[in-house]
């Protein structure tokens, strides 16, 4: 360990070092509000510098890179959790939550992640990953004395430790069967013919045992509406979105490559694709609970993005990267809706509930419109191009039956992005919630359906970003 | 190596197995975060095997982290399991079943 690979780390140190000042500093000065701005601040530092401060080594040590791609991703997540520190402001002060340990836990939460979507190797990828993960088990229970919540948080934990036991002996056997923990080399390693090879395949499989647990693919997504239901909707909302993203982004530089190895791999991907869009789908028809629909409406998202993985190549990345950001604002925003409809009763969920509210908040009741419209694919939104991108790159890299299955997917899927929307514009008075949007809250909110309207006309500014950065 | 490896592997996947089997049977919260430790440390014998098998530390540096990430992991886990406690009087994983659908 150098001066030149703590400069190129410098963004993840910032979010370590911030992540345990405010720790301290919380015990001393007792300001929600403070410290989550502090939070936000350092957060978004920590993207700035990822953005404009140049990286003195590109490989770290042989466990991190700071590649353009790494970089990107560092920054996607840290502008994430700033927003989620924003949003959180009132919601905060709602619940009595300790400002301090909740700030300080999301900025460990955006390390992790970091860290996670840069790992060049197996020890940086299993680092990054608990670091996330261990934030994330206080996060979800956060809420005191909430029984769902605490009902949330045990679930998570018992499937999150599963997760890692099989993430270590996948890596474990793919270190046995290769010698080696580079994930390239590894991979590499699988193309020879060697007696080790069966070794390796079986630690790929409980890899992609983890991976699935992780970011929720069928079968293994049985978790994800109850952990999104108990979770602080703030939560649920970095959950699905970075928390999420952040795993696949560790494996896109990964399966750009190609080889009879990753063929095996890719395979496995395609069944598993076609299972979770179409599972997804059905689950989430009949829900009644907005968080829960969006728990499964993420669980469909993570087979889209797995076509553009298993396409692969220069189309494939770019199309998952445009469709990670979209998707991101998309759910971010909505669950960002629910968190600002929450009152000293709780949040509001049901649809039942939901009736009636846009003559009260037709603000908030159009944006979460937009959000859902644009999870949908709607045109004049950025959610229509992002799915466009997709569904072409899999149609150009011979993955047609994936395009049209994830087409199938995306029509049904009207019906229950609909649904809120007509709860919300039903003509009955509204019943609950007559809180009003803390500024923290609009500001972020607009600012994400603002984007999502701008891509939706002009997606090139993106596009050319995206185009600078895949690996 | 004095063991040859696929013994090796042979009593790592049955401890592996024997662990899952325990998350999966057993009931109580305790029982289940002890069943994952037994994984965890079924990869642990892997990774110090095939460090002698590669003549190489880097599994043996592997197997240090991994022991640090799970006394975390444990510690948080434990954490969690008295707030439970604390909230419903139980570690049954059975009474945690508010939400359905």
């Amino acid at each position: 360990m150098n001066l030149e690979s703590l400069h190129s780390l410098l963004p993840q140190i910032l979010l370590a070092l911030g992540s345990t000042a405010i720790l301290l500093g919380g015990a001393w000065v007792r300001n929600r509000r403070l410290w989550l701005i502090v939070g936000a601040l350092v957060a978004v530092v920590a993207a700035l510098v990822a953005a404009f401060v140049d990286p003195a080594r590109i490989d770290i040590l042989g466990m991190y890179s700071a590649t353009a791609y790494a970089r990107f991703c560092t920054v996607l997540w840290c502008l994430t959790v700033a927003a989620t520190l924003l949003i959180s402001c009132r919601y905060v002060d709602l619940f009595r939550f300790g400002g301090g340990e909740y700030a300080s836990l999301m900025l460990f939460a955006a390390a992790g992640m970091s860290l996670l979507s840069s790992a060049t190797s197996f020890v940086g990828l299993f680092l990054g990953l608990e670091v996330l993960t261990l934030a994330l088990y206080v996060l979800i229970a956060f809420r005191q004395g909430d029984s769902r919540g605490a009902e949330a948080g045990m679930k998570y934990l018992v499937f999150g430790a599963v997760a890692t036991a099989f993430l270590a002996f996948g890596i474990a056997l793919i270190y046995a069967a290769t010698g080696t923990f580079n994930l390239e080399a590894a991979a590499a390693g699988l193309q020879t013919e060697e007696g080790l090879r069966p070794l390796g395949l079986a630690g790929w499989a409980l890899l992609l045992v983890a991976i699935g647990f992780k970011i929720s693919l069928v079968p293994f997504h049985l978790w994800t509406p109850d952990v999104y239901q108990g979770a602080p909707a703030p939560v649920s909302g970095l959950l699905a979105t970075a928390a999420k993203g952040a795993v696949l982004a560790a494996f896109l530089p990964l399966l750009v490559m190609t080889g009879e190895g990753v063929a095996d791999i890719r395979n496995v991907l395609w069944l598993l694709a076609i299972a979770t869009m179409l599972v997804g789908t059905f689950a989430a028809l009949p829900q009644t609970n907005i968080k829960r629909m969006l728990a499964y409406s993420s669980v469909v998202h993570m087979g889209y993005l797995l076509i553009a993985l298993i396409v692969a190549g220069d189309e494939g990345s770019r199309a998952l990267l445009f469709y990670m950001v979209v998707y991101t604002l998309a759910t971010f925003g909505a669950f960002g809706i629910v968190t600002t409809f929450a009152d000293e009763n709780g949040e509001i969920q049901e649809y039942d509930d939901l009736r009636g509210l846009a003559t009260l908040h037709p603000r908030r009741s159009a944006m979460l419109s937009v959000f859902l419209l644009s999870l949908t694919g709607i045109p004049p939104l950025a959610g229509f191009f992002a799915k466009f991108g997709l569904f072409q790159a899999a149609f150009r890299g011979g993955y047609a039956e994936l395009a049209v299955v994830g087409v199938i997917a995306s029509i049904i899927s009207v019906y229950y992005y609909l649904r809120p929307i007509i709860a919300l514009y039903s003509p009955e008075p509204a019943v609950v919630c007559r809180e009003v949007a803390a500024q923290s809250e609009t500001l972020v909110l607009v600012g994400c359906a603002a984007i999502i309207l701008f891509l939706g006309v002009y997606p090139a500014p993106l596009l050319t970003l995206v185009g600078l950065v895949i690996p | 190596m004095i063991v040859p490896m696929e013994h090796l592997l042979i009593l790592a996947t049955l401890l592996f197995a024997l662990g899952l089997g325990c998350v999966l049977v057993r009931r109580n919260l305790i029982m289940i975060l002890i069943g994952v430790e037994i994984m965890i440390n079924s990869a642990g014998l892997v990774l110090v095997g095939a460090s002698a098998f590669w003549q190489q530390v880097d599994g043996q540096i592997m197997v240090l982290i991994l022991m640090a990430i799970t006394a975390a992991e444990v510690a948080i886990g434990l954490a969690l399991v008295v707030y439970l406690h604390q909230q419903k009087k139980s570690i049954d994983v059975g009474i945690f079943d508010e939400m359905r659908g």
